[in-house]
Protein backbone atom coordinates (compact mmCIF):
# COMPACT_ATOMS: atom_id res chain seq x y z
CA UNK A 1 0.00 0.00 0.00
CA UNK A 2 3.19 2.71 0.86
CA UNK A 3 4.97 1.93 -2.37
CA UNK A 4 1.81 2.42 -4.20
CA UNK A 5 1.53 5.67 -2.26
CA UNK A 6 4.99 6.76 -2.74
CA UNK A 7 4.66 6.53 -6.13
CA UNK A 8 1.34 8.83 -6.21
CA UNK A 9 3.37 11.20 -4.27
CA UNK A 10 6.45 10.99 -6.29
CA UNK A 11 4.31 11.37 -9.62
CA UNK A 12 2.72 14.86 -8.03
CA UNK A 13 5.88 15.84 -6.82
CA UNK A 14 7.89 15.47 -10.06
CA UNK A 15 5.94 18.12 -11.40
CA UNK A 16 7.58 20.69 -9.23
CA UNK A 17 11.08 19.48 -10.07
CA UNK A 18 12.84 21.28 -12.82
CA UNK A 19 13.20 18.65 -15.60
CA UNK A 20 16.97 18.50 -15.91
CA UNK A 21 17.19 17.11 -11.93
CA UNK A 22 13.66 14.90 -11.91
CA UNK A 23 15.21 11.90 -12.80
CA UNK A 24 18.17 11.75 -10.39
CA UNK A 25 15.94 14.11 -7.15
CA UNK A 26 13.43 11.59 -7.88
CA UNK A 27 16.05 8.46 -7.80
CA UNK A 28 17.29 9.83 -4.75
CA UNK A 29 14.02 9.88 -2.94
CA UNK A 30 13.55 6.70 -3.85
CA UNK A 31 16.67 5.22 -2.51
CA UNK A 32 16.59 6.96 0.37
CA UNK A 33 12.85 5.68 1.17
CA UNK A 34 14.24 1.59 0.62
CA UNK A 35 17.11 2.34 2.95
CA UNK A 36 14.37 3.58 5.12
CA UNK A 37 11.87 0.77 4.69
CA UNK A 38 14.61 -2.02 5.15
CA UNK A 39 15.73 0.11 8.54
CA UNK A 40 12.55 0.55 9.98
CA UNK A 41 8.92 0.26 8.84
CA UNK A 42 7.09 1.19 5.66
CA UNK A 43 5.00 4.05 7.53
CA UNK A 44 7.87 5.77 9.11
CA UNK A 45 9.45 5.63 5.61
CA UNK A 46 6.78 7.22 3.68
CA UNK A 47 6.07 9.69 7.14
CA UNK A 48 9.59 10.78 5.70
CA UNK A 49 9.26 10.81 2.14
CA UNK A 50 6.52 12.28 2.72
CA UNK A 51 7.76 15.38 4.78
CA UNK A 52 10.42 15.65 2.54
CA UNK A 53 8.07 16.41 -0.56
CA UNK A 54 6.56 19.05 1.32
CA UNK A 55 9.48 20.44 2.54
CA UNK A 56 11.21 20.66 -0.67
CA UNK A 57 8.56 22.08 -2.87
CA UNK A 58 9.41 25.65 -1.92
CA UNK A 59 13.19 25.74 -2.45
CA UNK A 60 12.58 23.70 -5.87
CA UNK A 61 9.83 26.17 -6.74
CA UNK A 62 11.79 28.83 -6.42
CA UNK A 63 14.38 27.47 -8.18
CA UNK A 64 11.96 27.06 -11.26
CA UNK A 65 10.92 30.96 -10.86
CA UNK A 66 14.21 32.07 -10.86
CA UNK A 67 15.06 30.23 -14.07
CA UNK A 68 12.31 31.51 -16.30
CA UNK A 69 12.45 34.53 -17.54
CA UNK A 70 9.42 36.90 -17.58
CA UNK A 71 7.39 34.80 -14.55
CA UNK A 72 10.78 34.81 -12.78
CA UNK A 73 10.86 38.70 -13.27
CA UNK A 74 7.20 39.41 -12.54
CA UNK A 75 7.83 37.50 -9.67
CA UNK A 76 10.50 39.29 -7.93
CA UNK A 77 8.54 42.37 -8.85
CA UNK A 78 5.20 41.46 -6.83
CA UNK A 79 7.86 40.43 -4.12
CA UNK A 80 9.37 43.56 -4.21
CA UNK A 81 5.77 45.13 -3.82
CA UNK A 82 5.01 43.64 -1.11
CA UNK A 83 8.06 44.32 0.61
CA UNK A 84 6.98 48.17 -0.65
CA UNK A 85 3.76 47.65 1.25
CA UNK A 86 5.20 45.97 4.45
CA UNK A 87 7.59 49.36 4.32
CA UNK A 88 4.76 52.02 3.59
CA UNK A 89 2.52 50.79 6.13
CA UNK A 90 5.26 50.16 9.10
CA UNK A 91 6.48 53.83 8.44
CA UNK A 92 3.06 55.34 8.77
CA UNK A 93 2.31 52.70 11.71
CA UNK A 94 5.87 54.15 13.34
CA UNK A 95 4.72 57.86 12.43
CA UNK A 96 1.38 57.62 13.90
CA UNK A 97 2.31 56.39 17.08
CA UNK A 98 4.84 58.10 17.69
CA UNK A 99 4.57 61.52 16.33
CA UNK A 100 3.30 64.08 19.34
CA UNK A 101 0.80 65.31 16.99
CA UNK A 102 -0.65 61.62 16.32
CA UNK A 103 -1.66 60.58 13.20
CA UNK A 104 -1.11 63.16 10.20
CA UNK A 105 -2.73 61.99 7.01
CA UNK A 106 -0.01 63.50 4.18
CA UNK A 107 2.83 63.43 6.43
CA UNK A 108 6.08 64.37 4.00
CA UNK A 109 8.38 62.58 6.61
CA UNK A 110 6.16 59.25 5.76
CA UNK A 111 7.43 59.94 2.05
CA UNK A 112 10.82 61.34 3.18
CA UNK A 113 11.57 58.02 4.92
CA UNK A 114 10.22 55.35 2.65
CA UNK A 115 11.87 57.10 -0.62
CA UNK A 116 15.11 55.49 0.50
CA UNK A 117 14.01 52.08 1.91
CA UNK A 118 11.81 51.63 -1.92
CA UNK A 119 15.57 52.88 -3.69
CA UNK A 120 17.01 49.84 -1.85
CA UNK A 121 14.27 47.29 -2.79
CA UNK A 122 14.74 48.28 -6.32
CA UNK A 123 18.27 47.80 -5.93
CA UNK A 124 17.92 44.45 -4.97
CA UNK A 125 14.98 43.22 -7.34
CA UNK A 126 16.79 44.32 -10.03
CA UNK A 127 19.80 42.29 -8.69
CA UNK A 128 17.99 39.37 -8.74
CA UNK A 129 15.83 40.32 -12.31
CA UNK A 130 17.32 42.86 -14.25
CA UNK A 131 13.84 43.92 -15.49
CA UNK A 132 12.37 43.72 -12.17
CA UNK A 133 12.42 47.21 -10.39
CA UNK A 134 11.37 48.90 -13.84
CA UNK A 135 7.73 46.14 -13.43
CA UNK A 136 7.93 47.42 -9.32
CA UNK A 137 7.67 50.80 -10.93
CA UNK A 138 5.00 50.39 -13.73
CA UNK A 139 3.21 47.95 -10.86
CA UNK A 140 3.33 51.02 -8.43
CA UNK A 141 2.39 53.70 -11.22
CA UNK A 142 -0.55 51.92 -12.10
CA UNK A 143 -1.55 51.09 -8.07
CA UNK A 144 -1.37 54.77 -7.54
CA UNK A 145 -3.14 56.10 -10.68
CA UNK A 146 -5.91 53.28 -9.66
CA UNK A 147 -5.77 55.03 -6.29
CA UNK A 148 -5.96 58.52 -7.11
CA UNK A 149 -8.49 57.88 -9.83
CA UNK A 150 -11.12 56.18 -7.25
CA UNK A 151 -10.32 57.66 -3.82
CA UNK A 152 -13.09 59.66 -2.61
CA UNK A 153 -11.16 62.07 0.02
CA UNK A 154 -9.59 65.41 -0.36
CA UNK A 155 -5.97 65.03 -1.29
CA UNK A 156 -3.69 68.35 -1.30
CA UNK A 157 -2.34 68.52 -5.03
CA UNK A 158 1.44 68.64 -3.45
CA UNK A 159 0.29 64.88 -2.03
CA UNK A 160 -1.08 63.90 -5.56
CA UNK A 161 1.74 64.64 -7.65
CA UNK A 162 4.68 63.77 -5.13
CA UNK A 163 2.94 60.12 -4.23
CA UNK A 164 2.81 60.07 -8.12
CA UNK A 165 6.33 60.49 -8.45
CA UNK A 166 8.36 59.33 -5.77
CA UNK A 167 7.46 55.43 -5.49
CA UNK A 168 8.45 54.78 -9.04
CA UNK A 169 11.29 57.16 -9.42
CA UNK A 170 12.91 55.32 -6.59
CA UNK A 171 12.20 52.29 -8.34
CA UNK A 172 14.11 53.35 -11.05
CA UNK A 173 16.75 55.09 -9.13
CA UNK A 174 17.36 51.95 -7.27
CA UNK A 175 17.06 49.76 -11.47
CA UNK A 176 19.86 52.63 -11.91
CA UNK A 177 22.38 51.89 -9.04
CA UNK A 178 22.29 47.86 -9.77
CA UNK A 179 22.74 48.68 -13.31
CA UNK A 180 25.58 51.22 -12.63
CA UNK A 181 27.35 48.35 -9.91
CA UNK A 182 26.89 45.44 -12.62
CA UNK A 183 28.09 47.71 -15.77
CA UNK A 184 31.83 48.36 -13.85
CA UNK B 1 21.12 60.04 -1.45
CA UNK B 2 23.72 57.97 -4.04
CA UNK B 3 26.25 58.77 -1.49
CA UNK B 4 24.36 57.03 1.42
CA UNK B 5 23.04 54.44 -0.98
CA UNK B 6 27.54 53.99 -2.11
CA UNK B 7 27.93 53.77 1.52
CA UNK B 8 25.26 51.37 2.74
CA UNK B 9 26.47 48.74 -0.45
CA UNK B 10 30.09 49.21 -0.10
CA UNK B 11 30.46 45.73 0.45
CA UNK B 12 28.23 44.37 -1.96
CA UNK B 13 29.73 46.21 -4.72
CA UNK B 14 33.08 45.69 -4.10
CA UNK B 15 32.95 41.89 -4.47
CA UNK B 16 33.93 40.71 -8.06
CA UNK B 17 31.86 38.02 -9.38
CA UNK B 18 32.92 34.61 -8.70
CA UNK B 19 34.63 35.91 -5.43
CA UNK B 20 31.56 36.57 -3.28
CA UNK B 21 31.53 34.98 -0.12
CA UNK B 22 29.43 31.86 -0.24
CA UNK B 23 26.08 31.13 1.28
CA UNK B 24 25.96 29.18 4.90
CA UNK B 25 23.94 26.18 3.02
CA UNK B 26 26.46 26.50 -0.24
CA UNK B 27 29.40 26.60 2.27
CA UNK B 28 28.25 23.20 4.37
CA UNK B 29 27.07 21.57 0.42
CA UNK B 30 30.15 22.73 -1.30
CA UNK B 31 32.65 20.86 1.70
CA UNK B 32 30.23 18.51 2.12
CA UNK B 33 30.75 17.68 -2.03
CA UNK B 34 34.62 18.24 -1.67
CA UNK B 35 34.88 15.57 1.12
CA UNK B 36 32.97 12.93 -0.69
CA UNK B 37 34.92 13.18 -3.89
CA UNK B 38 33.81 10.84 -6.58
CA UNK B 39 30.58 9.73 -4.63
CA UNK B 40 29.37 13.11 -4.12
CA UNK B 41 25.66 12.89 -5.47
CA UNK B 42 21.94 13.68 -3.93
CA UNK B 43 22.15 11.32 -0.89
CA UNK B 44 25.34 11.18 -0.16
CA UNK B 45 25.37 15.07 -0.04
CA UNK B 46 22.51 15.12 2.40
CA UNK B 47 23.70 11.85 4.53
CA UNK B 48 26.95 13.89 5.17
CA UNK B 49 25.76 16.86 6.13
CA UNK B 50 23.05 15.46 8.51
CA UNK B 51 25.91 12.75 9.79
CA UNK B 52 28.46 15.97 10.00
CA UNK B 53 26.26 18.53 11.72
CA UNK B 54 23.41 17.17 12.34
CA UNK B 55 21.37 19.34 10.52
CA UNK B 56 18.54 17.19 8.86
CA UNK B 57 18.57 19.51 5.58
CA UNK B 58 15.40 18.89 2.95
CA UNK B 59 16.39 16.78 -0.47
CA UNK B 60 14.93 19.67 -2.45
CA UNK B 61 17.07 21.91 -0.36
CA UNK B 62 20.25 20.21 -1.32
CA UNK B 63 19.44 20.03 -5.12
CA UNK B 64 18.27 23.76 -4.85
CA UNK B 65 21.82 24.69 -3.68
CA UNK B 66 23.59 22.03 -5.61
CA UNK B 67 21.89 23.90 -9.25
CA UNK B 68 22.31 27.29 -8.03
CA UNK B 69 26.25 26.34 -6.89
CA UNK B 70 26.26 24.67 -10.99
CA UNK B 71 25.16 27.65 -12.33
CA UNK B 72 27.60 29.73 -10.68
CA UNK B 73 30.11 27.28 -11.92
CA UNK B 74 31.50 25.88 -8.69
CA UNK B 75 30.42 22.27 -9.49
CA UNK B 76 29.80 20.43 -12.30
CA UNK B 77 27.68 17.49 -12.56
CA UNK B 78 27.81 13.77 -14.73
CA UNK B 79 25.22 11.24 -14.85
CA UNK B 80 25.72 7.96 -13.28
CA UNK B 81 24.28 4.40 -14.21
CA UNK B 82 20.65 3.68 -13.32
CA UNK B 83 20.09 1.17 -10.36
CA UNK B 84 17.05 -0.99 -9.70
CA UNK B 85 16.78 0.17 -6.06
CA UNK B 86 16.49 3.50 -7.33
CA UNK B 87 13.62 2.51 -9.14
CA UNK B 88 15.58 2.79 -12.54
CA UNK B 89 16.54 6.30 -12.33
CA UNK B 90 20.44 7.18 -12.73
CA UNK B 91 22.39 9.08 -10.23
CA UNK B 92 23.50 12.73 -10.69
CA UNK B 93 26.77 12.71 -9.46
CA UNK B 94 28.69 16.45 -8.48
CA UNK B 95 32.26 17.72 -8.88
CA UNK B 96 33.86 20.58 -7.24
CA UNK B 97 35.10 23.05 -10.33
CA UNK B 98 38.36 25.32 -9.55
CA UNK B 99 36.28 28.16 -9.59
CA UNK B 100 34.22 26.12 -6.29
CA UNK B 101 37.68 25.50 -4.72
CA UNK B 102 38.81 29.61 -4.71
CA UNK B 103 34.94 30.04 -3.77
CA UNK B 104 35.41 27.69 -0.75
CA UNK B 105 38.76 28.94 -0.07
CA UNK B 106 37.99 32.88 0.02
CA UNK B 107 35.01 32.17 2.51
CA UNK B 108 37.14 30.01 4.62
CA UNK B 109 39.69 32.90 5.14
CA UNK B 110 36.80 35.46 5.89
CA UNK B 111 35.78 33.12 8.55
CA UNK B 112 39.49 32.94 9.49
CA UNK B 113 39.75 36.39 9.32
CA UNK B 114 36.47 37.45 11.28
CA UNK B 115 37.23 34.74 14.03
CA UNK B 116 40.85 35.49 14.45
CA UNK B 117 41.64 36.04 18.25
CA UNK B 118 38.43 35.50 19.55
CA UNK B 119 38.68 33.41 22.55
CA UNK B 120 35.90 30.38 22.77
CA UNK B 121 35.67 29.62 19.26
CA UNK B 122 38.41 26.52 19.34
CA UNK B 123 36.99 23.75 18.30
CA UNK B 124 38.03 20.86 20.55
Amino acid sequence: MHNRAVRWVGWVFSWLVPANEREALLGDLAEEYALRAQGASCAAAFRWYLRQVCVSAPPLLWVRVARAAWPGTVGVALLAYVAVAVVEITVNWAIAHLSAVGAAAYNPLGMALTFPMVVLIGYFAAGYRRSAAIVLAVMMLLAVSVMTLTTTEHVPLWYRVAYFLVGPAAAFIGSGLSRGRSGR
Amino acid sequence: MVGLSNHLLYNIKDMKKGQDPLGSLEHVVLLSVMRLGTNAYGVSVRRDIQGTTGRDISIGAVYATLMRMQSKGFIRSYTGEPTAERGGRAKRYFRMTAGGESALRNTHEIILKMSAGLKGLQVS
